[in-house]
């Protein structure tokens, strides 16, 4: 008898504990909390550094302007928790339950790169969470069949699209192209993009070759390069090698019409590092200080504008990461997710994942980041890169035509 | 076309395997007198990279004179390591000493990490260049590899005509028969392991001046590898071994490319690297005392 | 010298250990993943004193092992997914990841355990770093891209079992092979081979001297240490996170880890792995939550300061403490 009423009790203990919430979800939701397991140290720190920075800018924008995330007439604060992953696969996951189980966020972040959103990606499906990935640009993420993941940085192959165009545009009888990047699976993905997108337009592929990761002399590969004197070099991979290319190609007077680097020329340090053989380097980016998206624009696509405009974004991001510094666009991808984020829990009105995810589906918006719109496996197709250029030390957007800040400098300038 | 493209990456490679040899001899003189393997080697060589970085940028120092101030860090480095972690370790396990001289390299590139963030930095110091036709040799690499032979033969001399090299050479040979010598042991290691960062920060100079570019706290890692391959080659505990086995190394890295390159389905750049560790494990089994002396 | 089950009392603490944790972590499964990187770490902890304890040699590319057993699963679920072999992919890919060890330990020992000391620290790293390359560089595998396998378990097992094979199987898996190397390395402390390799740690040479056939010991408990990482690199990096990239599994940094684990506990003790896992697991992940970014800045110090000053590990230390008490015989 007794165990009978200690069970029925329980039992209904149970009931009450599962079902109370579901009873009342709105208005039990005193904040939405997104949580993030980011790369604080370790190779990806600088990237991750940025991107909390790009979050948290705006997290603030939606809490002191928008008024909070807007659910059943309520606005309701959003919250943002990170830990440190130290760009390490086995850490992730267990700081990814931690943000799940323990802190009860209701939607979870990547951390950077592709390798590390894969790592979490199993924890994040089995617990049926929206997995929002600001730096996974690997295709093969989306190829994978997982039901949550909502991406906002352009897929790999992408990079280069807009590149080859702008020199079909500009020098038609272009014709010899070079590919020298990094070896990994982001750097291969952007090339072969690069590659199938070269010759649909005509140029030929007159050297392609990879050097490792961790690289710290690219002599014998650049005078290979040189041999097959290529017109344009299209390479990189990550941020030291991109600096370490141009710099010995300077070295060994290899001069080309252009040269656009991935990941490492649309950062600051590039510039600073490299001084005058920067000039005229290209990079392709998803977004850059400067590109003209705004609320007039997205009246004109009749898309709806969500989010900070530019300059107001920037300023929310020195005031997040405390300091003078101009963000990247690995900050600002990580805002764009979290706008988006705030965007299909209004339309969802709910945090539901499900409900949220299907919303993610429907949504397309624009924000300064650009325009967002994903496909049915999550990847993003939306968004359209632009390239930059140095001119004079700065970082001017030359392509697409709409949006530049500065006409393209074509060929580059030699090394002396 | 192969052959001019060969000699010039040989001609390259020399230049590039100086320095490297420059930056590995430091490993090979802690490992002379210590027996102990300097697992944190590259962080020390990225110490020197910032070095020059920071005199150039804040005071418009030219890099190859920060090379008294980079001695003087890692000689004030290596002191602080050697007496509050490695000469406890000296009798230890093989196991304790290899964990403290990478936690040492980690510490480096935590503060600096603090320091200067983790962004890849770079300066800009344009000598001119020479051009031979079949390559292009920037003035400032050559004055790299000028300085690296110079400090290669310093290191000799001092070593071979000096009171102190000698006493330190003794200690190689038996640390027994150096204490019974009336020779300060304990000080001749400190003194060595301190000599041993001093020159590792040294060459981060040297190779700043090489590639300026790419300057992050993380940068050493590939370098302690080659660093391990070279002082191989170089007979491990040799320092002037180690400045041989830099310029073997840099001919094989830079003409294995060349080669590797013409077998089509091959990635050459990540077989060169094969090949310098392939390389590294025969001459262990085959003359551990390295390539320049007998057995 | 011990005989009959006394000698074998020490695995109970063991045991208990590992049954604490996986009870903690099905009573409070929210705590499971945490509870996995622990086991992760016993494991690898265990696995590389297996070898490294008893020798006193220092594998400083142990960690090759782990990547090339990640690479066993991984082949397996990428290639014979679509075979309808269903959770018998996993299976396979288990002895894939356990022949793939054994074959490397094998040239690796041939070449490396030759040497002694620094050199065959050295050798190792040469044997991790070349490895890597050799993938990379003649697109082993598809070389640098790595393997992302994800989709094809899902398609062989279907996707709730793929997620319980990734979010809880897995971790099983890790904590199995962490007690097959608790278990093997009281067995070998017990036997011949651990004998014969405690008179080698002492002093190699005269161990040789004496007749043992030291060379033969030493490669049974390399090739015993190679295959349990093996399979570790198969279940925790594989099987749970469906991706492998070499750059990410052929990192030196795990093999640090484990010399880390295994200094915090105690060289060459069986409790010692655990204990110094635990404390160096929990802490790690105590501090990415507390002060993120700032995890290695405090651990490289205290690292340094407990090598310097318990040169002989936590359960050294408290062995040499307890020998003649009576809780000594559970400590070893």
């Amino acid at each position: 008898m007794k165990t009978n009423r200690l069970s029925i009790g329980l039992l209904i203990l149970t009931a009450l504990l599962c079902g109370f919430p579901s009873l009342l979800p709105a208005a039990a939701l005193k904040r939405i909390v997104i949580g993030h397991p980011e790369a604080l140290s370790g190779q990806y720190a600088k990237a991750g550094e940025q991107a909390i920075g790009g979050i948290q800018a705006a997290v603030e924008w939606v809490n002191t302007v928008h008024g909070g995330v807007r659910i059943e007439g309520r606005q309701i604060p959003l919250d943002y928790k990170f830990y440190d992953c130290e760009s390490r696969k086995e850490s992730v996951t267990s700081l990814l339950e931690r943000l799940i189980t323990s802190d009860k966020v209701h939607f979870t972040m990547a951390p950077y790169s592709s390798g590390l959103t894969l790592a979490g990606a199993p924890v994040t499906e089995k617990y049926g969470m929206i997995y929002l990935n600001h730096g996974g640009a690997s295709d093969k993420i989306f190829e994978q069949g997982f039901e949550y993941i909502v991406q906002t940085i352009g897929p790999g192959s992408q990079y280069h699209a807009g590149t080859l165009e702008m020199i079909r545009h500009l020098d038609p009888k272009a014709k010899r192209l070079a590919l020298a990047y990094e070896d990994s699976e982001f750097a291969r993905s952007v090339m072969d993009g690069a590659e199938a997108k070269a010759k649909q337009l005509g140029f030929q592929i007159v050297f392609k070759r990879t050097y490792p990761q961790a690289v710290a002399d690219l002599t014998p590969l650049l005078s290979d390069l040189k041999a097959s004197n290529p017109e344009i070099v299209l390479g990189g991979g990550h941020f030291q090698d991109g600096q370490l290319l141009n710099k010995q190609l300077a070295d060994l007077k290899i001069n080309v019409k252009l040269l656009s680097l991935i990941a490492a020329a649309t950062l600051p340090a590039f510039g600073n590092a490299l001084g005058p053989l920067a000039e005229g380097v290209m990079g392709p980016s998803h977004w850059e200080y400067g590109v003209t998206f705004s609320p007039e624009a997205a009246q004109k696509n009749e898309l709806p504008w969500i989010g900070p405009e530019q300059d107001e974004f920037v300023n929310l991001f020195k005031k997040a990461t405390g300091q003078e510094l101009i963000p990247d666009y690995h900050a600002a991808e990580a805002a764009a997710a979290v706008l988006a984020l705030v965007a299909a829990v209004e339309k969802a009105g709910s945090v539901d994942s499900d409900l949220v995810r299907k919303a993610f589906g429907e949504l397309e918006f624009m924000s300064f980041y650009g325009t967002w719109k994903i496909d049915a496996t999550g990847k993003q197709v939306g968004h359209d890169m632009v390239d930059v250029q140095w001119q004079q030390g700065e970082r001017k957007i030359v392509w697409p035509l709409a949006t530049k800040t500065a006409d393209v400098v074509y060929p580059k300038p030699r090394f002396k | 076309m192969i052959f001019e493209q060969l000699s010039g990456n040989l001609l390259q490679g020399v230049i590039l395997g100086g320095v490297y040899g420059m930056a590995t001899m430091g490993l090979s003189l802690i490992f002379g007198v210590l027996k102990v393997v300097n697992v944190g080697h590259g962080a020390f060589i990225m110490v020197g990279a910032y070095v020059a970085l920071t005199l150039f940028q804040t005071f418009g120092v030219a890099p190859p004179l920060a090379v008294p101030a980079a001695m003087v860090i890692g000689m004030a480095l290596g002191m602080v390591f050697y007496y509050s972690a490695i000469r406890k370790l000296l009798k230890g396990p093989e196991l304790a000493s290899l964990l403290a001289t990478f936690s040492c390299g980690v510490i480096l590139e935590e503060v600096c990490k603090q320091l200067f963030t983790s962004e890849a930095r770079g300066y800009n110091w344009e000598l001119g260049k020479l051009d031979l036709g079949f390559t292009v040799l920037p003035h400032a690499k050559l004055l790299a590899f000028g300085g690296s032979a110079l400090i290669g033969i310093l290191l000799y001399l001092w070593f071979h005509k000096t009171r102190a090299g000698m006493a330190m050479r003794c200690v190689v040979e038996s640390d027994e028969g150096a204490r019974v010598c009336g020779i300060d042991v304990d000080w001749e290691y400190a003194l060595s392991f301190s000599i041993g960062i001093g020159l590792t920060v040294v060459s981060g100079v040297l190779l700043t001046m090489f590639i300026p570019v790419g300057i992050n706290p993380y940068m050493g890692g590939s370098y302690t590898l080659k660093a391990f391959v070279i002082a191989v080659l170089g007979g491990l505990a040799s320092p002037y071994g180690a400045f041989f086995g830099g310029l073997v190394f840099g001919l094989i890295e830079n003409g294995s490319y060349t080669l590797f390159a013409q077998i089509p389905g091959l990635e050459p750049f990540a077989m060169t690297r094969f090949f310098s560790f392939a390389m590294l494990l025969v001459i262990l089994l085959l003359r551990p005392t390295g390539l320049l002396k007998a057995k | 010298m011990m005989n009959g089950y006394r000698a074998y009392l020490p695995i109970l603490p063991v045991a208990a250990t590992y049954a604490l944790l996986l009870g903690i972590g099905v009573v409070s499964p929210d705590h499971w993943q945490l509870i996995a990187q622990l086991a992760f770490y016993c494991a690898l902890g265990q696995a590389f004193n297996l070898f490294m304890g008893m020798t006193g040699y220092v594998d400083f590319g142990y960690v090759a092992f782990l990547g090339i057993g990640t690479y066993g699963m991984a082949v397996s679920i990428y290639t014979l997914s679509d075979k309808g072999l269903g959770i018998g992919v996993v299976l396979i890919g288990l002895v894939l990841a356990a022949i793939f060890s054994l074959g490397l330990s094998l040239a690796v020992g041939a070449v490396a355990l030759r040497l002694r000391g620094a050199y065959f620290a050295i050798a190792t790293i040469g044997v991790n770093e070349g490895f890597r390359y050799l993938l990379e560089g003649a697109r082993i595998w598809n070389g640098a891209d790595g393997i992302i396998f994800s989709r094809h378990l899902r398609q062989g097992v279907g996707r709730q079992t793929a997620m319980a094979l990734s979010t809880w199987w897995a971790d099983i898996l890790v904590f199995g092979v962490a007690f097959l190397a608790a278990v093997l390395t009281l067995v070998y402390m017990r036997n011949k081979v651990g004998y014969a390799l405690l008179a080698l740690r002492e002093d190699e040479d005269a161990a040789k001297v004496m007749g043992i056939n030291v060379t033969r010991y030493k490669i049974i408990a390399f090739i015993t240490s190679a295959i349990l990482a093996g399979l570790l690199g198969a279940s925790a990096w594989a099987l749970k996170l469906t991706y492998v990239y070499p750059s990410d599994v052929f990192a030196i940094h795990y093999t640090v880890e484990a010399i880390i684990i295994v200094l915090l506990g105690g060289a060459g003790t069986l409790l010692g792995p655990i204990f110094g896992a635990l404390t160096y697991g929990a802490a790690k992940y105590f501090l990415a939550i507390v002060l993120p970014g700032f995890q290695l800045l405090i651990f490289a110090p205290v690292i340094i300061a407990i090598i310097v000053l318990f040169p002989d590990g936590t359960v050294g230390l408290l062995k040499k403490r307890l020998r003649d008490t009576p809780l000594g015989k559970f400590i070893i």
